[in-house]
């Protein structure tokens, strides 16, 4: 074992020194106007509603959401495979000739990755009006780029010796590459795959709050009209269906990888990707969409040279960038810092069962949502929109922590305890400090996804580079819009670049690692 | 190698059966053309959701085609909608309709309501705001430094006209409090949240503000008018350029004919008439929402 660094463990607590600022602006602007309405939010928890049409709608909206995921998640993990490995150094080793071709495939995946499949969503609508295939496209675009970056990274890292020594033998190439790859690449795409799908969930429900359907629209509808009862009704019952699904993809996996054979296990990975493709086409199919009807384009007017140079100008691009990386900074903060804090200042096996069930729920309430929510009782600023953002994403690494320690050994708990110390550093040095090196790699991941979901927050906080993009697209300003997607794409490429050697940075010094 | 276990296989030859099923029972079947309507979302979807449910099956009836309301779940995505041909009749405001017909080449504006030629928008306070009624134009400069919000940032009665008179008593979007004002969505989001307290003011239509102090729903001790706007065109039907070709010769006129004839005899359409607020819907032209386009375009809404 590592010697454990409480430097690093200190480091996770830092994060939670955005909650300073972001308290103060928030009670600055804090007035009692909205209470009442927060309080009827919270009292509809406890009495969601029952009537027939609402449970109804909501369990319709369900269902759109989940066979979009579905469909989407297969098609981009099928096609994120296949851009993986064509990305890798490994497999072009056995075509050195065409090994630019990797790069460039590697290289030029960033882009489509760099935009939130909800901008992509507001773009697509425009092109091919309101139909389903937004929404699987606007999905299937940037997770296939995300599952072909994992990949190739992952198998990147593996020592490629019995490849060569293959080689050598003069057998077959392709034939040689795929006994390598395989069992490499199973354990890969089961682990993070099943990541992605609850993702694809999550993207869905946020496409829906932007009008593409399903239990966001619900969601949406619902709030905007203050009917708080019916809006539980539908969180409860996604809930309640995420956290089956969850408890279900648990155990067939742990079922699966404890039984079955590594030929076998490629031949079911296939059967449920091809399952999982006609379900969710099949389902959609029987929920009265046109999926098979011809797409009909509509063509915008590209904007001319000078409409975009008017653009530029009337653009305050350099204002809306530094407020949205405030957004990411601040909403980080809150993300990273939280749950190591929670986990300090209430230490013990129940506060820490009982933390994991609130993050599960945090993690589900999607963010745009909070920003409605909070705004009931202050005013629009990017506090707001971090605070929302923060929320959600602390949810996500709460819920990895606490999941995290208690599969953890905890021996190392119990000796610094029985040495006298109290509970508290107990917990900070035997619980924690083992758990953070990871933590922060994780969390530096997480600080990218934050970075592109400022996009959406912006446009209900008012805020940012997301804001703009909403103003934008309500006047039909297109060529503004091309900037406005533009800089964005930038932003998080250069976000992700940061964002990655600081996440390289903490695996290194890791002791037990969460992303493979 | 094993022979496999007979239970296994049967699954696997279960699992290909049921994605080929699947895949086969999808027939793709040409439905008869179907009349698509919509509105923009500015009042509550239940409202919404009442009054088009029974407006799809009353313009069946008359026109006997088939009609499916499609809601959408905010003003831009209405013109979109529209633009990208998946909507043929749209109940648009001002300020959407005149972005729609610029970008749907051959689209037209066929009826209006009685009340859409002289509407108005009311700006409304919270009684415990410090805010007082108002008799000129330049007093709306009192609204300097309080909560305020918009409906939806598309909305002509919810913002576009209410932003224009404010500027014109010299108000500025961010000399409200917090450096710029809320945007709630909808007209009846704008009366709740102003009302509980949330904003200290805010503008909406005069027609959402009326049928809620009808239906009970404003409570007088808690939120009032502070004052109403001089008048200007608002909502109305645009019908797609292709309608006639869609269905049959004269179908757009035939359209039009339903909407003026729709009175208080028949059930339904008293119905209908009810939940629009309106006595009769009356004809109306493109030209009259050029005054609004002009606005709409000093405030970069319309490029």
């Amino acid at each position: 074992m590592k010697l454990i660094k409480p430097v690093s463990t200190l480091l996770t607590l830092i994060p939670s020194i955005a909650y300073i600022p972001i308290l103060i602006e928030i009670i600055k602007g804090f007035h009692i106007g909205g209470l009442n309405i927060i309080f009827q939010f919270i009292s509809a928890a406890i009495k969601p509603s029952f009537n027939q049409e609402v449970v109804k709608s909501a369990w319709e909206g369900l269902q759109i959401t989940i066979a979009t995921a579905l469909t989407s998640w297969a098609i981009s993990m099928l096609i994120g495979i296949v851009l993986g490995v064509l990305s890798t150094d490994l497999f072009w080793k056995s075509i050195p000739k065409f090994s630019y071709l990797g790069k460039f495939i590697k290289y030029s995946l960033a882009i489509p990755r760099s935009i939130h499949e909800v901008v992509w969503g507001l773009l697509f609508i425009q092109i091919l009006g309101l139909n389903i295939w937004v929404a699987i496209i606007s999905i299937v675009i940037p997770y296939s780029a995300l599952t072909a970056r994992v990949i190739s990274e992952q198998l990147d890292s593996f020592d490629i010796q019995p490849l060569i020594a293959i080689k050598q033998t003069g057998s077959n190439i392709m034939g040689s590459l795929i006994t390598i790859l395989l069992p490499k690449l199973i354990p890969i795409v089961s682990t993070y795959g099943s990541y992605r799908f609850e993702c694809a969930i999550r993207g869905v429900t946020l496409l829906g709050i932007f009008g593409l359907g399903g239990i966001g629209t619900e969601l949406y509808l619902t709030l905007k009209s203050f009917e708080f009862n019916e809006m539980w009704t539908c969180l409860w019952m996604l809930w309640l269906v995420i956290i089956l699904l969850e408890k279900f993809i648990r155990f067939s996996r742990s079922y699966l990888s404890d039984n079955i054979s590594l030929k076998n296990s490629f031949l079911i990975s296939i059967s449920i990707f091809t399952l999982s493709l006609s379900l969710g086409v099949g389902w959609l199919y029987n929920l009265n969409f046109e999926l098979f009807t011809p797409l009909s384009f509509s063509y915008l007017n590209l904007p001319s040279f000078v409409e975009i140079r008017n653009g530029f100008n009337s653009l305050p691009l350099f204002k809306l960038i530094i407020t949205t990386i405030l957004i990411t900074l601040f909403a980080s903060g809150i993300a990273i810092g939280t749950p190591p804090l929670l986990l300090v200042l209430f230490p013990g096996k129940f506060p820490l069962k009982v933390q994991n069930l609130i993050w599960i729920f945090f993690r589900l309430i999607p963010p745009p949502l909070t920003t409605i929510l909070i705004l009931l009782f202050t005013n629009p600023n990017i506090y707001v929109a971090a605070l929302s953002l923060g929320i959600t994403h602390m949810g996500v690494m709460g819920r990895l922590l606490t999941d995290n320690i208690l599969n953890q050994e905890k021996s190392i708990y119990g000796a610094i305890k029985s040495n006298g110390s109290s509970k508290q550093s107990a917990t900070l040095y035997g619980i924690l400090a083992p758990q953070s090196n990871s933590y922060l790699a994780y969390g530096a991941y997480r600080s990218d996804v934050i970075l592109k979901e400022t996009a959406i927050i912006g446009a209900v906080g008012g805020v940012g580079l997301g804001w703009q993009l909403q103003e934008s697209l309500s006047s039909f300003d297109w060529a503004q819009v091309m900037i406005i997607t533009a800089t964005f794409s930038l932003l998080t490429i250069s976000g992700e670049f940061l964002f990655n050697t600081s996440q390289n940075y903490w695996l290194n010094n890791s002791t037990n690692n969460f992303i493979s | 190698m094993q022979q496999e276990p007979r239970g296994r296989k049967l699954i696997k030859i279960a699992i290909a059966v049921l994605s080929l099923s699947n895949l086969f029972s999808i027939g793709s079947l040409k439905a008869e053309e179907i009349l698509h309507i919509g509105a923009i979302p500015d009042q509550n979807p239940e409202h919404l959701n009442r009054l088009y449910k029974v407006l799809s099956s009353e313009l069946s009836e008359q026109l006997n085609v088939q009609v499916r309301y499609k809601p959408v779940t905010n003003y831009a995505a209405a013109v979109t909608a529209f633009r990208t041909g998946d909507l043929d009749l749209v109940w648009f405001g001002a300020l959407t309709g005149v972005q729609a017909r610029l970008q749907s080449k051959g689209s037209k504006v066929i009826a209006q309501r009685d009340i859409d030629e002289k509407f108005h928008s009311v700006f409304i306070a919270n009684k415990k705001s410090s805010i007082q009624k108002i008799n000129n134009i330049n007093d709306l400069k009192t609204l300097k430094d309080k909560r305020f919000t918009f409906g939806s940032e598309s909305s002509t009665s919810g913002r576009l006209m209410p932003q224009y008179f404010l500027n014109k008593a010299g108000l500025q979007l961010k000399d409200f409090k917090g450096a710029s004002p809320g945007f709630s969505g909808s007209h009846d989001a704008t009366l709740i949240l102003v009302q509980s307290g949330s904003y200290e003011a805010g503008a909406l239509s005069e027609e959402v503000w009326k049928r809620n102090l009808e239906r009970g729903r404003v409570d007088p001790s808690k939120v009032f008018v502070i004052w109403k706007t001089p008048s200007y065109h608002n909502y109305h039907w645009i019908a797609q350029g292709n309608l006639d070709k869609k269905f049959k010769k004269g179908f757009t006129k035939d359209l039009t004919n339903v909407f003026l004839r729709f009175n208080k005899k028949s059930k339904k359409q008293k119905q209908i008439l009810e939940l629009f607020s309106a006595k009769k819907f009356i004809m109306s032209k493109n030209e009259n929402y050029n005054q609004i386009e002009t606005v709409g375009r000093k405030m970069g809404k319309i490029k």
